[in-house]
């Protein structure tokens, strides 16, 4: 018993390590990614009045430490990491830290709800798509699937807001909440859904196509296996056999598409968060780029990497679960 | 009805005085007490100190919470602020400003002299570049008792008396800042100013709440309750919250232009232009001297015939400006009307290129150069891409190349550029906003100097000349001869003048009545009842 | 081969996006004579509506025909689409190979520098790319590459892992041919199909990077591409909806359309016994 918790634990910490160790490859990489852009981010701080003067200026590096070579700049940050300081932003004046986790919840809120969307929507359309494959609702299902892959994600986001906002007025078009109320508790809760809708169906209706095909195909391939005709010969009804037998079967490669498109999940917030004005941490990214706010960049480029590795790591364990080969063992 | 519908009755409704929006305001002597102005902020400022950082929306904000020595009417001339009263010697070298005895500051303290004196000599050299180029023409700055402050001239400068206003000398408390650490005293994120508003609180991404100063040094005012200045980063939902009436004003460029092209029109919302004659900035195309063909001038004569500028003005401001005819903003001083004119004319264009030898290829095209894209926006794009269409029609192919801020920053600084979009304020004063771009003294490797390299040793002299002389009726023959000259040799491809719509909910009253227009510190406005 | 071709021709949906394909490589060929001149030029007053003025889509802002920047726009398209996908297919399928067909140390090195490309999330590097090294038509294509190859190169190592112990490729090897030999000429062949199914269907995910690139500013400035117009369109989508509308429906058509013959291709080739 002990053996195989020890056993456990060992697999764990070498997980963790791992883990750990691609944070730091990660941190390098995208610190001399981030460096090797050109552009004075001295001058954009100094301003328009500011950058006539080269006394000022020269202030302005010693400031931010822009003067020191690349390798103590490194040191300096990779050091800073470690106790969780991310740095410095030069265009807000105050903690890379505060402006992430300012940040954070509006992409959480916008990325899981869209997730959930996805796979709900997903899970449920491709069963129902593949236990009727071959008549028109599968059809239907498959062609929408198909036609939504292939949509642009930015340009959904506009046609939804063309639709709903522009046409029908039934929801706001661009924002955050509505603008110039102090609403708390459930009413601010009611109003920022209001405001939630369209972003998070545009983000979740792309994976929502992909996980319903891949369910799809995935529940007519487990269909045809030995046990579940096993299961119909011996009599057990429809529903049973499809949440018992198939359902833990098919879901295994859903679960791991759902962890490999985090990557792309996060990704695509970016351009929801400019289309919509949500204010989250994809749109940060954008905005901070092009103010050259380096020390926001590598901090946000960090983040999120992290959630992506997080994120690999939770589908393994739920893989884990939901695999009834592995339970067995 | 459908929602929208119903947005626009109640905007109709309420225009006809049928339903009121809440402002929360008390009739009292002439002008009525209370209510709270929202405005928009566009973008957020990264603090709210004036004299540590000069950006736009920082002075917005800021202008009500500090105040200059004086402000400036429509037409230029001083007028009173922190200073009631002045006076200039007779050889324009010496200064005397009477401050008014019952200004304080938001803490309690009472604001002298002595505040003046530090922040001219002591703080702003530290963080101001531009107010420390003006003082640094000063022999001494002296307060020889508390209420009143003595500028001495080294030598004449006649643009001198327009920079105290609150962009150029914000005057900061000595009790709070001195010996200490300026950029990163606690007091640039919650400030103790002189003005007639406090800040209560600053909800990053959200927005930034003023309140009335309570002890301002002008009795009963300042008649608002408050002002909001709400952050919303997108641009068609700040239209939509003038438009619904969640915000009572927008200012520069918080909308679209033709968002506000449009708003103009409403009903129950006025628009004026009127409050940016301090900034007057034009937009033109910045070249680089340095580069063939463009250190000829008959072909950047060429250039400016072969834009079409109304179509600019029209299409892409959307009315809010006027064809340029110099470096001059015919708002600011010493705008001199008579000069070269360059209509709209690919035949005069092409007989240029033509007189200078530059042949056509197989293609058309005569000769290749590169725009560098001002990366300030929607209307700085669309602007390059018309004058990159309006080039090659006569054989002029230009290549775009976009950038962010700092990229652009340090292009432009450093010279490495062929052609760029670009505005500047001119701060009322051709010596203080405009020859900076002209003269050979300011060609350096920064930005907004004379990065294009013109070299005219006539328009140097002038400059000094002009800069020199204390009376208007001096300066102007001065800069009305240096106008001809750059027209003429057009070492810079002025566009046009850009106006900014300042618009407001009808209610409101006295909002822009100086040329620095919101930048005013709003003690005088009021909701009428 | 000419199997392969018969079954694809039997296609219905490898069929039908074969054929909107084809129309949509027609328009990209057609373009210069259905509408000669450049995109950019003003020929029309501002905003105006489709169908007025001889302006089939309608006018953009500036008064640009929409149908012909539509036109104009495929072949910026198609070239960036397939231009990537081709860089991204060579450097992924080299890592991928020589990771498979030398296993041990080296090839999960290799592994492991692949997937630390897919950690940082797609489209923010190459957002950062583009930024960096500024947007122009090569630095797009790069990006994408960057940001592509990867899956090209898991793919590659997989098949190389499994094809290099089956038995033709043994003998090969007995027989003394040289590694590039064996790689090149017997294990390449037979791992050909699935790179083909991945590549054709990538070239569809780069004309997608690109137009999400090209909206949020950061693209080529002189090329009129579908991304761009849209980007454009999107402060004035209440006043003139067909700025937005007609380019994203191009984009649809064509990704559609590479979708289905790369599917088709993925079923022509791969058949596989319980597929429906």
């Amino acid at each position: 018993m002990t053996l195989k918790w020890l056993s456990v634990a060992g697999a764990l910490g070498t997980r963790i390590g791992k883990m750990l160790l691609v944070v730091v490859l990660i941190a390098i990489f995208n610190f001399m990614l981030v460096r090797a852009a050109p552009g004075d981010p001295a001058l954009v701080i100094a301003g328009q009045s500011g950058a006539t003067d080269e006394a000022f200026i020269a202030r302005v590096r010693a400031e931010y430490g822009l003067d020191k070579p690349m390798t103590t700049q490194l040191g300096t940050y990779l050091g800073k990491l470690v106790t969780l300081d991310l740095g410095f932003s030069y265009r807000q004046q105050r903690p890379v830290l505060d402006v992430i986790l300012e940040r954070l919840p509006a992409t959480l809120l916008l990325t899981l709800t869209a997730f959930v969307i996805s796979l709900a929507g997903g899970i449920v359309l491709g069963s129902l798509a593949g236990v009727r494959a071959g008549t028109l609702s599968d059809t239907l299902i498959t062609l929408l699937s198909l036609v939504v892959y292939a949509t642009p994600v930015f340009w959904m986001g506009l046609m939804l807001v063309l639709l709903f906002s522009v046409q029908l007025g039934w929801l706001p078009a661009f924002g955050y909440g509505t603008v110039g109320t102090n609403l708390t508790g459930m009413a601010a809760l009611l109003d920022k859904a209001k405001y939630l809708v369209l972003p998070a169906i545009t983000l979740g209706m792309l994976y929502l196509a992909i996980y319903a095909r891949l369910m799809r195909s995935s529940v007519i391939e487990v269909s045809h296996q030995d046990y579940v005709k096993t299961a119909r010969a011996k009599g057990a009804s429809e529903s049973r056999i499809l949440w018992r037998h198939m359902l833990r079967n098919a879901l295994l490669p859903v679960v791991t598409m759902a962890g490999v498109q985090a990557g792309t999940l996060i990704g695509g917030s970016v351009v929801i968060e400019t289309v919509f004005a949500w204010p989250g941490l994809g749109r940060l990214t954008y905005e901070a780029v092009l103010q050259r706010d380096y020390q926001v960049m590598l901090g946000v480029f960090l983040v999120l990497s992290v959630l992506v590795i997080l994120f690999n790591w939770i589908t393994d364990l739920v893989y884990r679960l939901v695999d009834p080969r592995i339970k067995a063992a | 009805m459908k929602k929208r519908e119903f947005h626009k009755f109640l905007l109709a409704a309420s225009a006809m005085g049928l339903v009121e929006i809440p402002l929360g305001i008390t009739k009292a002597h002439g002008q009525t007490r209370g209510g709270t102005l929202n405005s928009i902020l566009q973008p957020e400022p990264p603090m709210l100190n004036i004299a540590v950082n000069q950006q736009t929306p920082t002075q917005t904000v800021s202008s009500k919470m500090f105040l200059g020595l004086l402000t400036y009417s429509f037409d230029l001339k001083p007028m009173p602020s922190l200073a009631k009263s002045w006076t200039v010697s007779p050889d324009g070298l010496t200064y005397t400003f009477n401050l008014e005895p019952e200004a304080k500051w938001h803490d309690g303290k009472p604001l002298t002299s002595e505040d003046v004196l530090y922040t001219v000599n002591e703080f702003l050299p530290l963080t101001h570049p531009r107010a420390k180029a003006v003082f640094g023409h000063c022999e001494s700055i002296t307060a020889p008792d508390a209420h009143t402050v003595v500028f001495k001239l080294k030598a004449p400068f006649g643009p001198f008396m327009g920079a105290f206003d609150v962009s150029n000398l914000p005057v900061m408390p000595k009790h709070v800042y001195a010996g200490t650490d300026i950029i990163k005293n606690p007091a640039n994120l919650k400030p103790i100013g002189s003005g007639p508003y406090k800040l209560k609180e600053w909800v990053r991404g959200s927005h930034i709440h003023l309140v009335r100063n309570e002890d301002y040094f002008k009795k009963g005012k300042p008649y608002l309750d408050a002002v909001i200045y709400r952050i919303v980063p997108d641009g068609a939902s700040r239209a939509l919250a003038l438009e619904n009436g969640t915000v009572q004003m927008t200012q520069w460029t918080d909308l679209e232009l033709f968002d506000a092209q449009r708003l103009s029109k409403s009903a129950n919302l006025a628009m004026t232009t009127k409050g940016y004659e301090y900034f007057a900035p034009i937009m033109w195309l910045e070249l680089n001297n340095r580069v063939k063909p463009l250190d000829d001038k008959r072909f950047r004569q060429a250039i400016m015939h072969a834009i079409d500028r109304n179509f600019i003005k029209d299409k892409i401001l959307y009315g809010f400006g006027k064809v340029a005819t110099g470096p001059i903003n015919s708002k600011t001083k010493f705008y001199e009307p008579n000069v070269k004119k360059y209509d709209f004319s690919l035949a005069k264009a092409n007989a240029l290129l033509d007189e200078m030898g530059l042949k056509a290829d197989s293609a058309g095209v005569r000769t290749k150069l590169r725009l560098l894209v001002s990366p300030y926006g929607e209307m700085p794009a669309r602007a390059c891409e018309y004058v990159r269409q309006c080039l090659s029609k006569v054989g002029i192919a230009l290549t775009l190349e976009t950038s962010d801020p700092g990229g652009w920053a340090q292009r432009v600084a450093n010279w490495d550029y062929d052609i760029t979009l670009s505005w500047l304020y001119q701060f009322g004063d051709p010596a203080l906003g405009v020859t900076r771009n002209y003269v050979s003294t300011n060609i350096r490797k920064l930005l907004f100097t004379n990065t294009g390299g013109y070299n005219n040793p006539e328009v140097d002299r002038l400059a000094i000349a002009a800069e020199n002389e204390t009376t208007d009726a001096k300066r102007q023959p001065l800069y009305s001869q240096m106008q001809k000259i750059l027209v003429e040799d057009v070492p810079i491809a002025w566009l046009c003048e850009m106006e900014f719509p300042t618009i407001y909910d009808k209610r409101i009253q006295d909002l822009v009545t100086t040329s620095i227009g919101i930048h005013e510190s709003f003690d005088a406005v009021y909701f009428k009842g | 081969m000419t199997a392969i071709v018969r079954s694809f021709l039997r296609h219905p949906s490898g069929m039908l996006g074969l054929v909107i394909l084809l129309l949509v490589v027609a328009l990209a060929l057609a373009a210069p004579l259905l509408y000669p001149g450049n995109p950019w030029d003003t020929v029309a007053a501002p905003f105006t509506p489709p169908r007025t003025d001889g302006m089939l889509l309608g006018s953009d802002s500036l008064g640009r025909d929409i149908a012909a920047g539509i036109a104009h726009g495929t072949r910026v398209s198609l070239m960036i689409g397939v231009v990537s996908t081709l860089v991204a297919l060579l450097i992924g399928v080299v890592v991928g190979a020589l990771s498979g067909y030398l296993g041990g140390r080296i090839g999960e090195l290799l592994m492991r520098f692949t997937e630390l490309f897919q950690t940082i999330p797609a489209f923010l590097l190459a957002i950062l790319l583009v930024a960096i090294l500024t947007p122009s038509i090569r630095t797009i294509v790069i990006a994408i590459a960057v940001v592509s190859w990867p899956q090209v190169a898991r793919l590659t190592r997989g098949e190389f892992l499994a094809l290099k112990e089956r038995e033709f490729v043994q003998a090969a090897r007995c027989q003394g041919e040289s590694a590039l030999a064996l790689i090149v000429r017997h294990i390449l062949p037979n791992a050909l199909s699935p790179i083909i199914v991945t590549g054709s269907l990538a070239i569809a995910t780069a004309i997608l990077i690109e137009s999400a690139l090209s909206f949020m500013g950061l693209g080529d400035p002189n090329l009129m591409s579908w991304g761009f117009m849209i980007g454009a369109a999107r402060t004035m989508i209440r006043t003139a909806w067909w700025m937005s509308v007609f380019p994203g429906v191009a984009i649809l058509l064509t990704v559609l359309a590479i979708n289905l013959v790369g599917e088709g291709l993925n079923d022509v080739l791969n058949p596989r016994i319980s597929r429906q």
